[in-house]
């Protein structure tokens, strides 16, 4: 036997070893079932910075998370992710570019309501399963009858319900007036997302006998607020109920202190009032004492009231968050972090295993009935409420109807939970103390 | 008193003077490199809206007192003006006007896309914020009357510029007939040069005044420039005086208007009346 032939044998063996594994890689590849996600959020524009960035963090940190845990049977989860740019337009052309070009399964996140509605309409015309993790108008579900749009996140008749019946229950022991007698302004930017929580603050507030002296909205992009500061001047509220976006709510504070405005409290609801850290940067200590109204921020609550584990889950999601936004105190970490998470969390670990094992697969019929099949109590996901959702027939269907705001107060630097009292984690300071800017 | 007249009503008319000056100012640059070169910036407003970050990040970033920020935010906006113009505008100089607007709006886009990228998507500001100023049961807002002020400063430092220097007389003539000047030994490319630094020094200007009172974000000039080209048109294109009457005849309508009925209704009244200018006088209000 000669070296030729020696080589020449183990030539050919390690060939056919190499090919071999070449094939049974090849064929493990094929194996490797993926679900294909769009996911949608804006990453420039106006609402980037509003929260719509941060809810793009915290998905990706989902995603990251369940194919770094091995996928969901045997599916591994490939995102493609598409800017809207704070554009309609651009939302609705990238839904359709990641329908028809990238054939993805699901399209999900969307922050503004604006982008949601007409989305979620579309999405159901075509048949496609459509889950929205943050935009929050009423109006993308109430009375639509869609069948393949799904939202667990909080709606925006909740928004205003939550602010309303926090005034009624503190009105007398803080402000020392009964609710009937408390004057409230309700100013909004008049797209989907503020013109839903405004009717929603209306008709809670009407409903507790509250005076509503001024109801207005303007548009987000507006330059300028003063004529409606000046109305306020003259109508005098206790209460503002504010729901806006970041520019127009930075600029309504700025003029609103050089127009002499004052009030007891303000509540705003969401986007722009969710980022304490940029009020304080624009308003330093004048933005002490700011309610906001949102889903909680997971990383406010005790993870002893939640399922075992999920106090792990938000930690991880923290982790993650502060990896790629540096220099941020973790009580600063807006809650669209948590709605861009939690929502995502809830799709890939209770509703696509459940379409996969009890019917076979992840078409929109499959997700369909598995997310109406979804049945979490409360204290079940990061952000402590259940998931159900209202069924195919009802006003709200494809509305979780476990879901549920709080009301925040920025005190002394940090974010408190103020209502409800059953998880409250400190006393509202109402009205504003003698001495703040703002204080009457 | 009061039973009589409304105060807030007053109040109302007030702002609307000082958001007037604020537009003025805004409109006075753009109506002079029409007025001279005879092509629309469309990208008028993104030119302040790099004023803005330069006032930001020298201020703020460097840490250099604002005055001096300011000054060299100014400085930056009139040699982008100056660029803007050898760069891109010169080219197409002799192109139709449609084309003129198409690669102005092509920088806009380029610009708003170079902002993100460069200074991300996070709202700036001074975190300066201003008392108000108080006159009986009126109250005024300080970076307005500032801006105010300036305006009318403004305006008067153009028209003695225009009308008391060489290169202001060599301007004024070079809009009124470009292919006669050369002959008489002005060069046109010089003074467009000179006017649209000039003019980029004015939305350098009008950055200043705008930093004081609103977030630095990149689509910061789609709050600004329709409205601006508005008033331009409204007031005649390139004519100066026009678009400072305009400015304050618009802001009249946002702030009246917005005090009688809803806000947004004083910006479809001032719309309305803009349309209804554009069948009456197409040429623009002020224009012969």
């Amino acid at each position: 036997m000669n070296h030729r032939d020696t080589c020449g044998r183990f030539c050919a063996r390690a060939l056919v070893a190499a090919i071999a594994a070449v094939g049974f890689a090849s064929f493990a590849h094929a194996q490797q079932k993926e679900i294909k996600l769009g996911v949608i959020y804006d990453y420039t524009g106006a609402f980037a910075a509003g929260g719509s960035a941060a809810a793009g963090i915290g998905t990706k940190a989902a995603i990251d998370m369940i194919n770094e845990r091995g996928g969901i049977e045997g599916y591994k989860l490939k995102a493609t992710y598409a800017d809207a740019q704070s554009k309609a337009e651009v939302a609705i052309n990238e839904m359709t570019r990641l329908l028809d070009q990238e054939k993805v399964d699901i399209v999900m996140g969307v922050f503004s309501s604006a982008h949601c509605v007409p989305m979620a309409q579309q999405m159901d015309a075509r048949k496609k399963f459509f889950w929205a993790n943050v935009c929050v108008a009423s109006a993308v579900l109430k009375d639509k009858k869609l069948q393949y749009v799904f939202r667990p996140q909080v709606h925006s008749d909740q928004f205003g319900e939550a602010s309303c019946t926090f005034l009624q229950e503190n009105a007398k022991a803080k402000l020392g007036k009964e609710a009937k007698d408390l004057k409230v302004a309700v100013i909004y930017e008049d797209g989907p997302y503020g013109a839903g929580v405004a009717s929603g603050n209306e008709a809670k507030c009407k409903s507790l006998g509250m005076n509503m002296v001024l109801k207005e909205g303007y548009a987000a992009t507006s330059p300028d607020l003063s004529s409606l500061i000046t109305k306020l001047r003259r109508a005098q509220p206790d209460v503002i109920l504010h729901t806006g976006y970041n520019p127009d709510i930075t600029l309504f504070w700025r003029q609103a202190k050089e127009q002499g405005l004052k009030w007891s409290a303000l509540i705003g609801h969401g986007a722009g009032y969710g980022q304490y850290d940029k009020l304080r940067e624009a308003f330093g200590k004048d933005a002490e004492f700011i309610y906001n109204v949102d889903p909680v921020a997971a990383q406010l609550l005790d993870p002893k009231s939640l399922k075992p584990g999920l106090g792990d889950i938000t930690k991880e999601m923290i982790k993650r968050y502060t990896a790629e936004i540096k220099d941020r105190k973790v009580d600063e970490i807006p809650p669209h972090v948590s709605m861009g998470f939690n929502q995502s969390w809830i799709l890939f670990t209770d509703v696509i295993p459940r379409a996969i094992k009890k019917y076979g697969g992840i078409d929109p019929e499959a997700l369909r009935k598995a997310s109406l099949e979804t049945d979490i109590p409360v204290g079940g996901t990061i952000q402590g409420y259940g998931v159900k959702f209202f069924p195919p027939g009802t006003p709200m269907s494809g509305q979780n109807e476990r879901s549920s705001p709080v009301v925040m107060q920025y005190i002394g630097g940090d974010t408190k939970i103020v209502w409800p009292a059953a998880i409250k984690t400190a006393d509202p300071v109402l009205p504003l103390p003698k001495g703040h800017t703002y204080a009457r | 008193m009061s039973e009589v007249f409304d105060i807030f009503l007053l109040e109302s008319v007030l702002n609307g003077l000082l958001l007037g000056g604020l537009l003025a100012l805004l409109s006075l640059g753009l109506n002079l490199i029409f007025g001279v070169i005879d092509v629309v910036w469309i990208c008028y407003a993104e030119l302040i809206m790099v004023g803005m970050y330069a006032v930001y990040y020298f201020h703020v970033v460097f840490g250099w007192p604002l005055l001096l920020a300011m000054l060299m935010g100014i400085l930056i906006v009139a040699m982008a003006g100056a660029a803007l113009h050898y760069f891109v505008i010169r080219p197409v100089l002799a192109a139709e006007p449609i084309n003129q607007l198409l690669v102005t709006g092509g920088v806009l886009f380029f610009l708003q896309a170079a902002a993100t990228l460069a200074f991300g998507i996070e709202f700036k500001n001074l975190g300066v914020t201003f008392p108000p100023i108080v006159v009986g049961d009126i109250s005024f807002s300080m970076p307005r009357l500032i801006a105010f002020v300036t305006a009318l400063a403004g305006m008067l430092g153009m028209y003695l510029f225009l009308t008391r220097t060489y290169i202001g007389t060599a301007i004024r003539a070079i809009s009124q007939d470009r292919t006669i000047m050369p002959l008489m030994g002005v060069n046109p490319n010089r003074i467009f040069l000179v006017t649209s630094a000039l003019g980029g020094g004015l939305a350098g200007l009008g950055a200043c005044l705008l930093v004081l009172q609103y977030d630095i974000h990149p689509a910061i000039g789609l709050s600004f420039g329709p409205i601006t080209f508005l008033i331009c048109v409204l007031g005649g294109l390139g004519n100066m005086v026009g678009g400072f009457i305009a400015a304050f005849i618009f802001a009249q309508f946002i702030s009246v208007g917005g005090f009688f009925f809803a806000i947004e209704w004083g910006y479809v009244i001032a719309f309305l009346f803009f349309i209804g200018m554009m069948f009456w006088r197409p040429q623009g209000l002020f224009t012969k």
